[in-house]
């Protein structure tokens, strides 16, 4: 960053004496522009030394995805973008016949129970009916009054949403793969986190009259940030951060606009 | 390091060795070294289960503990918000909800088929014999109490069906024709009005055969009582004063009689009443209405408050597939899955909708639907006096309407504008509504 063309220094009006354009030795005062010596780069240094930057919602160590920061000025943002409440999706991949302290599978083993009974119809019964009670959650924890006609309207839209504290709350849930003993679901989700979500696999493998545990968290989602957004490790140099920077500005004006409006 | 002067000195000695994390071979060796638990065998299915709610005090949820504790810890429970699950013994396939009884038929070719509870003041429960004394029967019953029914053949007819309106009850059956028992000052049973009759304590179970065909469907109204053959016709008896018996006049009708008007030659699939309208669905997709219309609910073709011989509606909504009727509000079920709510009262779309005449759309996102799951339709409608119930193809129930001592089963006392969902643990496969209770037939998840 510091390697980059930097701005021109400031200049100064200052009446400079110099000689008169007559002959003679009268000295005259001219006004001159000259540059300031305090923006000097030898006497200033240089212009960045620490960059600040801010996380966006946690991720834990064992699982991987789309990970939010803010740097310097953006920071800023971040309070903002937490205050939109908006959904994260994650993949979450699970293993079925084992039960572990943890919910997942380097934890210590507490049970093995046999899971052939299971079909992906039994499977997709569960999650619709953990999809419903927690739609009921959404419309408890937003905090509006049931009986106006502008909660009618809201609900219809499907915009009732927390905008407060309220515990997690899962949007969206469906079966992406079902091979036994693995699968895999796609899960919106608000206020969570990721052991949460392994709890919630424990969780379904109960309701199964098995038992369930998670092998993978990934955040596909976070808010307006995707995963086609996002920068892998071996990228973060400063024309991709620049780049992804100028990408996603709009989107995230346009969401903060029709949010927070 | 801080331990204690024991283990330090067994770990000094070498006795002990200290624990690390368990590595991968431990894990691998621990996990195959474990015995498999098995919590669903071969034989593992599905079961079957009632859950009640609503107003206890009538014995019309069948749970004696709730109006009468038999321990000292529990307190009679006046209103149960939330479904509570009712033991039963047999597989019921039918339940209905009258106003503060309630019947449970289920469909074996054992002697006792049909249950009772609640309500008995004029024996729509039939005759239950108290142990206090032999001679007279119980006016309140507290639990699921088996209705002696009069068959010819008790251990092969099946009962297919029971329906329950405000002081009588009607039992179908497949071979043996339809039962009738309770009030009959109207007529509604189908037997001859006798005066001063008193019904508390009868015995007597009138016994309906004469019909064009076989009955398929018994409806009971308020105080009328609607029959729907194989061939399509209606059948209507009983209190008529609001044209509810559609026979072109406004007396009580004794024995029942077949409808006219514009559902003559109609093939009818479906009637249904819960108060004094009714609503019939022809196989075409189309609704006819009579009776009472004070509320605009046959006001989209006449200006008349009473309609006494049926009328086609003619409502632009598609075809229709199923149609319920409420005290004062309408509901009717499309082919394509769509809800549309017409009357007076709480409608489902929001509290500014209070009154309407021509039918209106509940929105589908309001019952589950969304971008991911686009296949989740409504299924069923049921109509309560002033409650609404729709089941969705994933076996969810909605209901919204006037909590009347909690009988939506949300578990809150107030009164719901629009569809809510009720937690209900299992798959709701039909629900019955009543005045103030509801009864449901869920089958659990696995």
């Amino acid at each position: 960053l510091n390697a980059a063309p930097e701005r021109a220094p400031r200049q100064q009006i200052r009446f400079l004496p110099s000689p008169a354009p007559g002959g003679g030795g009268a000295v005259e005062l001219v006004a001159a522009s000259v540059p300031v010596l305090a923006d000097h780069p030898l006497v200033r240094g240089p212009r960045f030394r620490k960059l600040k930057i801010g996380a966006g919602h946690r991720l834990d160590v064992k699982a991987s995805g789309v990970f939010v920061l803010g740097i310097g000025h953006g920071n800023k943002l971040l309070t903002d973008l937490y205050n939109c409440h908006l959904t994260k999706v994650y993949t979450v991949g699970g293993l079925f016949g084992k039960a572990t302290d943890d919910f997942s599978d380097t934890g210590n083993l507490i049970e093995k129970t046999t899971f052939d009974h299971i079909t992906r119809e039994k499977l997709e019964r569960i999650l619709a009916v953990i999809q419903g009670t927690n739609q009921k959650a959404l419309l408890m924890y937003s905090n509006i009054d049931m009986k106006t006609q502008e909660a009618y309207e809201l609900a219809v839209k499907g915009l009732i949403r927390p905008m407060g504290k309220s515990p997690p709350i899962i949007t969206a849930i469906r079966c992406l793969q079902f091979a036994l003993p693995e699968f895999q679901l796609e899960i919106h989700c608000l206020h969570e986190t990721q052991q949460y979500l392994r709890k919630v696999v424990h969780e379904i493998g109960l309701e199964l009259k098995s038992s369930a545990v998670c092998t993978q968290v990934r955040r596909t989602r976070d808010g307006v940030f995707t995963v086609d957004d996002a920068l892998p490790r071996t990228q973060w140099n400063l024309q991709n951060v620049q780049e992804a920077i100028r990408n996603c500005q709009l989107k995230v004006e346009t969401e903060l606009e029709k949010t927070l409006a | 390091v801080a331990m204690a002067g024991l283990a330090r000195r067994l770990l000094c000695r070498g006795f002990c060795v200290p624990a690390r994390p368990p590595s991968t071979r431990q894990l691998r060796e621990a996990d195959e070294a474990a015995p498999v638990f098995q919590y669903a065998g071969k034989a593992a299915r599905r079961k079957d289960r009632v859950f009640v709610w609503g107003f206890s005090y009538s014995g019309a949820l069948g749970i004696p503990s709730f109006v009468k504790p038999d321990a000292g810890w529990k307190k009679p429970r006046r209103i149960q918000p939330t479904p509570y699950r009712l033991e039963t013994e047999d597989k019921i396939s039918s339940a209905a909800c009258g106003y503060g009884f309630t019947l449970l038929a289920s469909n074996t070719r054992d002697i006792t088929k049909v249950w009772g509870m609640g309500l008995n003041k004029d024996s729509q429960l039939g005759f239950q014999r108290s142990r206090r004394d032999q001679t007279k029967g119980y006016e309140y019953v507290l639990e699921p109490s088996p209705i002696p029914l009069p068959l010819e053949k008790p251990q092969q007819t099946r009962v297919l069906q029971v329906s329950c309106g405000r002081a009588h009850s009607l039992v179908l059956t497949d071979s043996e024709g339809v039962f009738t028992m309770g009030n009959n000052s109207y007529g509604q049973c189908g037997r001859k009005v006798v005066e001063d009759e008193i019904y508390s304590g009868s015995h007597l179970i009138h016994q309906l055969k004469e019909f064009d065909s076989r009955v398929v469907q018994v409806v009971c109204g308020q105080d009328h009582s609607l029959f729907r053959t194989k061939k399509g016709s209606v059948y209507a008896c009983g209190w008529g004063a609001d044209g509810q018996t559609g026979l072109g006049h406004y007396n009580i009708t004794s024995v029942p009689t077949k409808l006219n008007g514009d559902i003559a030659g109609v093939n009818i699939i479906q009637v249904s009443s819960y108060g004094d309208c009714c609503l019939a669905v022809s196989d075409e997709g189309d609704v006819f209405g009579w009776g009472n219309s004070e509320y605009l609910q046959l006001a989209s073709v006449t200006e008349t408050t009473q309609v006494n011989v049926p009328r086609h509606l003619p409502f632009k909504i598609g075809k229709v597939k199923e149609a319920a009727c409420g005290g004062t509000g309408n509901i009717v079920l499309t082919e394509e899955g769509n809800v549309f709510v017409w009357g007076y009262g709480i409608l489902g779309k929001g509290p500014n909708l209070t009154e309407t005449a021509e039918p209106e759309m509940i929105p589908p996102s309001l019952f589950g639907w969304s971008d991911f799951s686009p296949d989740t339709r409504v299924a069923h409608v049921r109509c309560g006096l002033s409650q609404f119930a729709a089941l969705t193809n994933r076996g969810e129930l909605f209901v919204w309407g006037k909590n009347l001592r909690g009988c939506l089963g949300t578990g809150r006392m107030e009164d719901q504008y629009f569809p809510w969902r009720v937690t209900v643990p299992g798959e709701v496969v039909d629900v019955a509504c009543g005045v103030d209770h509801m009864v449901s037939m869920v089958r659990s998840f696995t």
